[in-house]
């Protein structure tokens, strides 16, 4: 086990020691080339054909290991590239590489074991877990999709990742309703750890969270990222939480990635114009308290 | 009365009904085809508990009718007494289809008879018949309900979860049936299975194919719950994992249309119950010697019927609380299922 | 303009379609027309092979229903097994009597109906209101059958209401106005039957469309100018009911028909409700289609009217 120290401080900026500099030469895990994905929209009494073009040629590489962040405002497209990488949805035109394997070429009986090792968290949990299952039955599912040994064992290892990500075993009974917003989204990353998965996504999964809750649950993140030399794609939209977490940061505007740095190299020095516009439009706490008793 | 009780109350209530309905070899008094010449149209008969001199009998009892050319109809013979028996043994019949048994509730010794309901044309009694008929006509309804709702499934399930050119080709499916009034629509149905309809094998024929004539409405409605449970997150989370569609159609979205198909269910049976009473009131469903609530009722197309003899319009209201027990088991579901988080 | 001819085109699909498959459903059944001649043994099997032919009925279902197509084309629709006439003026006839009651019921219903809805959404939740609640409740458990059959009752024990058939016979030729009355005499029953099992649905739509016009906000804000009651209702609230109420306008003809098929029947007028019933107990073929025909011609004209009226009333779905 590979053990990778989290940190966490104060003030917007943060320094990510890169403690595995021979990462740097290995072969990224996920490389993904000029991805684009366009929606035909009819218009509901028109009968007109609208397309959107939702990503545009988007280029971007994450190292194994690593948390990558994407940050851009919204409708710069990247949920949509999020949910092409999950394999949610069929990209346009591009190319998706995975440990070597070029996903975008797969019929989807082949699909079937990278389903296992790229994972989704959803930003709104209570959307994402069926409020009819217990939060055992929740977590279970993915096992019993692959067909993953009995139903004996798959409760037992259900409960394991309950108590992994810090939830008691003896709730596994209790139904989504009756857990708070940051506790049902660690029922979302138990339940998406259960199948081992070697690259997390999370869209904007802490976003609908105060911020004690994000901080345990960064740390809790970063924990299993220690644990189990996991990848995180972390989107969002909040640069401090960026700042907090992430190795490098790759930037969209446009439906297309402008700049991809390690993390300390893009707050220290952008190099597109846009990301040089988004860090100054984050003030920190002393200057806000500077202008306004000004 | 919350509504869970009120659920609870209108089950119960239907359970009952059904229970009589369903043992109606117990409960009733007499076959549905025997027939009694010499009492035909007799009105329903009186219970005592005083006899002709004034005395109390703990045990109520009847009198022998006899026919009366005076007024045309019966007078009471009180020379004739007839004590009713509890757990009496009469007529024969079978329990579960395989054991006979004679044991009834009440009855009295032959040859006086207790008309609750009075008699028919033929002097059968038609309290014996009512609950005879009724089996007929509700399990119309059930089987019919139930293979509508069943048709309506899987069509709304397909149509709502792919979408595109099937949910197309489905809806106006759908909408071909719709366009027809229903009654037309039963009759035109009809119109292609043979008249004479002896065999209750071949009504049950008849009832499926009032069962397949229903299903677009309840399609409807459970596509639209599909259409927007298939958006849920949850079943994209489970497409995350690679579920297949029927995982993700069994585990996720049909459990979503549980409540829509309750409430289609407990409106759909009293619909259909009273499709095959009218079509056997019109001498199109079950014809005799297969008794239907349907049957009884056509008697009262008869102006002599009508104008002379009160009982026979019985079978009509009792009606109404069997039509008012399933609406308000409807009516009950619907407000528990609207109270009910999700 | 567009609108409209999407729907007449979309409305003509549906009823070839279903022309096709009311002709198969007929076709499907066992034997036919002539089945109690062949039992008979003074009439020859030739003979009876022979009528069919004439008839056409030997013929493959495609080749049936293509002829029976172009016929209609025509203005043919057939020639009627029972009557050994054409189709038409059967049907025109019945049709003629189903549309009069439909007609009259409707018009009962709604001026039933409309009076004690807008007083029920007035009065909402005070004791009119419950009460018209409960009674249409009870009026709904009622089945249909059972409501014709009661008034039936009533007609035959208090001998108000002459029973079945459209005139006496007796009295016919005494002159304009009495036969005139006479007819209403004989309509009113049936049509008093068709209106009383579709008030309380029109009851309950009509308040809750009501009731969606008076908590309105724009209702309400008109209140707050301090326009009167009575010119709010009729003024305001009513017209921006009107959506709703139009589309029910339309939609009701379905379950009208329906509704007054079974009255025609139990209560004796002699519209189509009976003549298909007849139809099909004699397995007359081409009456059977031309009458289902009829039906969902009625009902598709009904909800096209309803789109038209629709149409003509609301500027918002003009300007779509």
């Amino acid at each position: 086990m590979l053990y990778k120290s989290s940190w966490c401080g104060e003030g917007p900026l943060r320094h990510r020691s890169n403690q595995y500099p021979e990462l740097d030469c290995a072969a990224p895990l996920v490389r993904i080339e000029r991805l684009s994905k366009q929606y035909v929209q009819r218009g509901a009494l028109t009968r007109s054909k609208v397309t959107v073009q939702a990503l545009d040629q988007a280029t971007l590489t994450i190292r194994r290991g690593t948390t990558l962040a994407l940050v851009g405002e919204s409708g710069s497209g990247k949920s949509t590239l999020a949910r092409c990488l999950a394999l949610l949805e069929k990209p346009s035109a591009g190319a998706i590489w995975f440990a070597g394997d070029n996903l975008t070429e797969m019929n989807s009986k082949n699909l079937l074991p990278f389903h296992r090792r790229i994972q989704l968290i959803f930003q709104d949990p209570t959307s994402a877990l069926n409020p009819r299952l217990s939060a055992a039955e929740i977590v279970m599912e993915p096992l019993a999709i692959q067909g993953e040994g009995t139903k004996l064992w798959r409760r037992r290892r259900a409960l394991e990742m309950m108590e992994a990500v810090g939830l008691p075993a003896r709730w596994e009974h209790k139904r989504p309703l009756e857990f708070s917003g940051g506790q049902r989204q660690r029922i979302a990353i138990a339940r998406a750890l259960a199948l081992e998965p070697e690259l997390l996504i999370l869209d904007e999964a802490l976003s609908s969270l105060d911020l004690a809750n994000q901080e345990m649950l960064l740390q809790l993140l970063a924990d299993l990222q220690a644990a189990h030399t996991l990848t995180y794609l972390h989107i969002s939209h909040d640069l401090r939480l960026v700042a907090q977490c992430a190795d490098e940061v790759a930037v969209m505007n446009q439906r297309t990635i402008v700049e991809q740095q390690s993390a300390l190299e893009l707050f220290a020095r952008p190099r597109h114009r846009y990301t040089q516009e988004l860090l100054e439009a984050m003030p920190s706490l002393e200057s806000i308290c500077l202008e306004r008793s000004a | 009365m919350t509504h869970r009780h009120k659920l609870w109350a209108a089950f119960v209530l239907l359970a009952c009904l059904h229970a009589l309905v369903f043992f109606a070899g117990f409960f009733a008094p007499y076959d549905f085809a025997t027939q009694n010449r010499d009492l035909t149209f007799a009105p329903p008969t009186r219970i005592h508990f005083v006899d002709a001199q004034g005395r109390f009998h703990a045990r109520p009892f009847v009198y022998g009718l006899r026919n009366d050319p005076a007024s045309a109809g019966y007078s009471v013979d009180q020379t004739r007494v007839y004590p009713i028996r509890f757990f009496s043994r009469g007529s024969t019949y079978r329990f579960g289809r395989v054991f006979p048994s004679g044991l009834h509730p009440f009855g009295v010794d032959d040859p006086g008879r207790l008309f609750l309901m009075g008699s028919d044309a033929f002097g059968r009694d038609q309290f014996s018949r009512f609950l005879y008929g009724g089996r007929i006509s509700l399990m119309a309804g059930w089987i019919a309900a139930a293979l509508s709702l069943l048709i309506g499934m899987i069509v709304g399930t397909l149509a709502g979860f792919y979408g595109g050119w099937i949910d197309h080709i489905l809806m106006r499916g759908g909408e071909l049936f719709l366009a027809l009034p229903w009654l037309y629509l039963l009759f035109a149905v009809r119109a292609a299975l043979p008249l004479h309809i002896a065999e209750w094998q071949v009504f049950l024929l008849l009832v499926a194919v009032m069962g397949l004539v229903g299903w677009a409405r309840p399609a409807r409605l459970i596509r639209g719950v599909v259409l927007s449970a298939k958006e849920r997150n949850f079943v994209l989370a489970a497409r995350g994992f690679g579920a297949s569609d029927m995982h993700v159609i069994c585990r996720h979205v049909l459990p979503q249309t549980w409540g829509v198909v309750l409430t289609q269910m407990t409106l759909l049976i009293p619909q259909y119950v009273l499709a095959e009473v009218t079509l056997s009131f019109l001498g199109l469903g079950a014809s005799e010697p297969i008794p239907s609530w349907g049957t009884l009722l056509a008697a009262l197309q008869q102006y002599y019927v009508l104008s002379s003899f009160w009982w026979m319009f019985l079978p009509a209201i009792l009606l109404l609380p069997v039509f008012l027990l399933y609406y308000a088991a409807a009516d009950a579901l619907q407000e528990r299922l609207a109270s009910v988080p999700l | 303009m567009k609108y409209f001819a999407q729907r007449v085109i979309h409305a003509t699909a549906l009823l070839l379609a279903i022309s096709f498959f009311s002709f198969a459903l007929v076709e499907l059944a066992p034997g036919d027309y002539f089945d109690s001649m062949r039992l008979n043994p003074e009439i020859s099997q030739q003979a009876v092979a022979g009528m069919r032919s004439q008839y056409g009925l030997d013929q493959p279902l495609l080749i049936r229903y293509e002829r029976w197509l172009a016929a209609l084309l025509h203005g043919q629709l057939g020639v009627s097994l029972a009557s050994r006439g054409p189709v038409g003026p059967v049907l025109r006839l019945r049709a003629r009597n189903t549309l009069l009651l439909s007609g009259t019921a409707t018009l009962f219903a709604w001026l039933l109906a409309l009076p004690i809805g807008i007083w029920s959404a007035t009065k909402r939740n005070g004791w009119a209101d419950r009460f018209w609640g409960l009674a249409t409740s009870a009026l709904l458990t009622v089945p249909d059958l059972v409501v014709f059959l009661g008034l039936l009752l009533v007609a035959v024990r208090t001998g108000w209401f002459p029973t079945g058939g459209m005139r006496t016979e007796a009295t016919g030729g005494l002159g304009y106005w009495s036969d005139a009355k006479d007819f209403a005499r004989h309509l009113i029953l049936p049509a008093l039957a068709v209106a009383l099992v579709s008030v309380p649905i029109l009851i309950r739509h009509i308040r809750a469309a009501m009731i969606e016009a008076l908590e309105s906000p724009f209702l309400r804000a008109a209140r707050g100018h301090g326009i009167a009651n009575s010119r709010l209702l009729f003024r305001y609230a009513l017209p921006a009911a009107s959506n709703p109420l139009i589309s029910l306008l339309g939609f009701s003809v379905a379950t009208m028909l329906s509704a007054s098929a079974l009255a025609e029947i139990v209560l004796g007028w002699p519209g189509l409700g009976p003549l298909l019933v007849e139809s099909i107990l004699s397995k007359d073929v081409y009456l059977v289609v031309a009458i289902v025909m009829l039906s969902s011609v009625f009902l598709v004209a009904g909800n096209l009217l309803a789109d038209l009226l629709l149409f003509a009333s609301d500027p918002r779905i003009r300007m779509e």
